[in-house]
C-alpha cells in the first residue's frame, strides 16, 4: 500500500507492507524504513510497535483525513497527491487567503497591487468574539481582494489572492 | 435554603454550577440557544429552557428571557457563571425585582465595580495603590495623543466598560497610538455596547496577581489566598496557579489586606476577585474586581479546600460565614490549565468544528471541568473554551510535573486544541523556574510549532488505521472534493485477502 498524505503545508509519503508474520509490517516514511507491528485495540485505538518502541494512538477519521494522537503530539493526515510529493517538498502557501471560519470582515489593511512580507496583516477579521488578524505566510504581491470591510464571510470564502515571489518561498 | 436554581449560562461552568446545586439538594435549571439544545449543560441540568436563537445577544444576553424562565420554572434563585451577564447590574437588579435571588453581589457593588474608573477612585480612597492612568481621553484626537504623550509609553488602551481582554491595545509609540485607539474603540463598542477607554501606564514584565474574597451579607469578609495568572494569550490568561510562586509571606500579607479594603469599600458581598498588577520586588498596583465568580477558581478551591460555587450559594441564601481568616488554610499547589479550540501555530485563532475523540486524564490530585463530549459541534458563536483541567500536588514542581502528564494524556481530536501548546509551555525551563510575567509567550515561545518528533510513528499509525480499519463508506458528502482521495482510490480493501502487498 502507498499512500500520500498532506501534513503541516508538505507532502509525505507511507508505505505499507506486509510481513511473513501476521501483524508485522514493513513501513518506510519518506524513504525511512521501519519494521512496525500494529494491532487495533478499539475502534480508535491502535497500538504501534515502531522499531521496538510501543505507542498507543488514538486515531480517527475527519471526513477525508486521519487524526492521530500519539506520545502527546497530534498529527493530521490529509489526502494528498502523488505529483505534489515528488516535485515539490514543501509546498508553497496557498495563494488564495481563505476566510478560516465564519465571520465579519473588520477591517481590509491592504490594497490590490501592494507588495507585502511575510507575517504582514492583511484583513482582520471577527469571529468567535475575537478580532483576528489574517497574515501573509510569505513575501507576495495583492492580487485580488473580493471582500469589503463589514462583509459577512462563510468559512472557505476566498476573501484576497496573493502571487507569491518566487524566491522567497515558504517553509 | 433554594429549592430550584436557573442557572443563566452554558459550557464547562454551567455543568459545574449543575454539580453545586446536586451536592446542595438543589434543582439546577438550564437555559440554551438554539445552537446549545443537546451541549454538555442542558444533559447536566433536570430542567432546560430555551431562550433563543444562537447569537448570545438573543439569548444569553437577554435578561427578559432569562428572568421570564426563571419565573416559569419556578426557581428561586439565578446563578449568572461569568461572562455573558454575570457583571451586568441590570441583570442582577431584573432578578431581584422579579422576585428571586442573584447569587452573586449586589446590583450597586457590581456597578461601583463595573465602571472601571469609577472602582478606581472608591478603592483609591481606601488606601489600595492604582495605576497611573488618563480616565477621561479627550475627545479630539490631538489634544487625546497630547494626554497619551504626557503619561508616557508604553501606554494600555483599555475599555471602560470591559474585561477579558476585550477593546484592549498596548501603545509603544505616538505614531501608533490613533490607530490603535481607533480599533479598541471599535472593538469595545461591538463588546459591551459601550465605547468608552482610557488610558494606563503600562509596565514591561509584570505578574497578574490576584486575591479571591468571600463576604456574607454580615459584615464578614475571609479572602483565600492569591491567583497568579500570568500566562496570558490575547490578554486572557491561559495558565493560572495558586499561589504565586513570585508572593512572599510578607506581601501576601498587605496584598490580601488590600483586597479586602478593596471589597470592602463598595460593600462586597459573596464571592469576588480584586486583580493586581505585580512587579517584582512586592509592588502592586489595583487593576479591577471581578464581581462574580472566576474562569480560574477550581485553583482556589484544590488549596483551600473549599467548594466556591456552594460557597457563593450559601452567602447568596443569607448564610453567615462560616469561617474566619484563621480557619482558611492554604496547603500545596494547584495549576489549572484552560483548553481552548484554537490554533497556537497560527496565531490562537479559533478552530470551531466537531469533537471526533475524547479522552479526559484522570488520577490522583486531576481535575476536568468541561463543556464538551464526544461528537459534540463546538459551536462558533461563543468563547472557544472547551474545558479546564486543573491538578494539585504538594509543591509546585510536582504540581507542574502532574500537569504536563495529564495534558499528555488528554486528547481531543477533530478540531486543533491548545493541549500540546500548554505541554510545551509547562515544560519550559522559565515557566519550571517561576520566571512567569504576562508576555512569557511572546518571549519564551514566539513562534511555537507543534512537535514533530513522532511524525514517522504517526504516519505510520494512519497508514496501519487505513489499513486495520479501512472505512466502511468513503464520505460521499464532502462539499468540495475536486479529486477522489486516496482512500477512495484505494477501494474497499481488506486485510487478509491473500496478498502480500496491503
Amino acid at each position: 500500500m502507498h499512500l500520500t498524505f498532506r501534513h503541516r503545508n508538505r507532502h509525505l509519503t507511507a508505505e505499507l507492507r506486509r510481513s511473513e508474520e501476521r501483524g508485522v509490517f514493513h513501513a518506510a516514511v519518506d524513504g525511512h524504513i521501519f519494521e512496525v507491528e500494529g494491532a487495533l485495540l478499539g475502534p480508535f485505538t491502535l497500538r504501534v510497535v515502531i522499531d521496538g518502541r510501543t505507542h498507543t494512538a488514538q486515531v480517527v477519521r475527519v471526513g477525508d483525513a486521519i487524526h492521530v494522537s500519539i506520545a502527546g503530539e497530534v498529527h493530521v493526515f490529509a489526502p494528498g497527491t502523488a505529483a505534489a510529493a515528488e516535485t515539490s517538498g514543501p509546498t508553497l502557501a496557498s495563494p488564495q487567503i481563505t476566510s478560516p471560519m465564519p465571520g465579519k470582515v473588520l477591517q481590509v489593511l491592504v490594497q490590490e497591487g501592494q507588495k507585502v512580507a511575510a507575517g504582514d496583516g492583511l484583513l482582520i477579521l471577527e469571529a468567535m468574539k475575537m478580532e483576528n488578524r489574517i497574515v501573509a505566510e510569505a513575501a507576495a504581491v495583492v492580487r485580488k481582494v473580493h471582500v469589503n470591510e463589514g462583509e459577512m464571510v462563510d468559512g472557505g470564502a476566498v476573501m484576497m489572492e496573493l502571487e507569491y515571489e518566487e524566491e522567497d518561498e515558504p517553509a | 435554603m433554594f429549592r430550584k436554581i436557573l442557572i443563566a449560562n452554558r459550557g464547562e461552568i454551567g455543568v459545574r454550577i449543575a454539580r453545586a446545586c446536586r451536592e446542595l439538594g438543589i434543582v439546577p435549571v438550564a437555559v440554551y440557544s438554539e445552537a446549545d439544545r443537546t451541549a454538555p449543560h442542558v444533559r447536566a441540568a433536570d430542567q432546560a429552557v430555551c431562550i433563543g436563537p444562537a447569537p448570545s445577544r438573543e439569548s444569553y444576553l437577554d435578561i427578559d428571557a432569562i428572568v421570564a424562565a426563571a419565573r416559569e420554572t419556578g426557581a428561586d434563585a439565578v446563578h449568572p457563571g461569568y461572562g455573558f451577564l454575570a457583571e451586568n447590574a441590570a441583570f442582577a437588579r431584573a432578578v431581584g425585582e422579579a422576585g428571586l435571588t442573584f447569587i452573586g453581589p449586589a446590583p450597586d457593588a457590581i456597578a461601583a465595580m463595573g465602571d472601571k474608573t469609577r472602582a478606581r477612585d472608591i478603592v483609591s480612597a481606601a488606601g489600595v495603590p492604582v495605576v497611573p492612568a488618563v480616565q477621561e481621553p479627550p475627545a479630539d484626537p490631538d489634544e487625546r495623543l497630547v494626554a497619551a504623550e504626557r503619561l508616557g509609553f508604553p501606554l494600555l488602551i483599555k475599555a471602560a466598560a470591559g474585561g477579558g481582554g476585550k477593546g484592549m491595545r498596548i501603545v509603544r509609540a505616538a505614531a501608533e497610538f490613533p490607530a490603535a485607539f481607533a480599533a479598541a474603540e471599535r472593538e469595545a463598542r461591538s463588546a459591551f455596547g459601550d465605547g468608552r477607554l482610557f488610558l494606563e501606564r503600562y509596565f514591561e514584565r509584570p505578574r497578574h496577581v490576584e486575591v479571591q474574597v468571600l463576604a456574607d451579607e454580615h459584615g464578614n469578609i475571609v479572602h483565600l489566598g492569591e491567583r497568579e495568572c500570568s500566562i496570558q494569550r490575547r490578554y486572557q490568561k491561559i495558565v493560572e496557579e495558586a499561589p504565586s510562586p513570585a508572593v512572599t509571606p510578607n506581601t501576601r500579607e498587605t496584598l490580601t489586606a488590600a483586597a479586602v479594603a478593596a471589597a470592602r469599600s463598595v460593600g462586597y458581598t459573596n464571592a469576588g476577585t480584586v486583580e493586581f498588577l505585580y512587579t517584582d520586588g512586592g509592588e502592586f498596583h489595583f487593576l479591577e474586581m471581578n464581581t462574580r465568580l472566576q474562569v480560574e477558581h477550581p485553583i482556589t478551591e484544590w488549596v483551600a479546600g473549599i467548594d466556591l460555587v456552594q460557597a457563593q450559594i450559601r452567602i447568596a441564601a443569607g448564610e453567615a460565614l462560616w469561617l474566619h481568616q484563621e480557619d482558611v488554610a492554604l496547603r500545596g499547589h494547584a495549576i489549572e490549565c484552560r483548553v481552548y479550540a484554537e490554533d497556537p501555530a497560527q496565531h490562537f485563532l479559533p478552530s470551531p468544528g466537531r469533537i471526533a475523540f475524547l479522552r479526559e486524564p484522570q488520577g490522583p490530585g486531576v481535575r476536568v471541568d468541561s463543556g464538551i463530549v464526544a461528537d459534540y459541534d463546538v459551536p462558533l458563536h461563543y468563547d472557544p473554551m472547551l474545558a479546564k483541567l486543573s491538578v494539585w500536588a504538594g509543591d509546585r514542581d510536582a504540581a507542574r510535573r502532574r500537569m504536563i502528564a495529564a495534558l499528555r494524556d488528554y486528547v481531543v481530536l477533530g478540531v486543533t486544541t491548545s493541549i500540546p501548546f500548554l505541554a510545551d509551555l509547562l515544560a519550559h525551563p522559565r515557566f519550571a523556574d517561576g520566571a512567569t510575567h504576562t508576555h512569557f509567550i511572546d518571549e519564551n515561545m514566539p513562534a511555537w510549532q507543534p512537535g514533530a518528533a513522532h511524525t514517522d510513528a504517526a504516519a505510520v499509525a494512519a497508514a496501519l488505521y487505513t489499513a486495520l480499519a479501512p472505512s466502511t463508506a468513503a464520505p460521499s458528502d464532502s462539499h468540495s472534493t475536486h479529486q477522489p482521495s486516496p482512500w477512495q482510490r484505494l477501494g474497499a480493501w481488506r486485510l487478509g485477502n491473500g496478498g502480500d502487498s496491503v
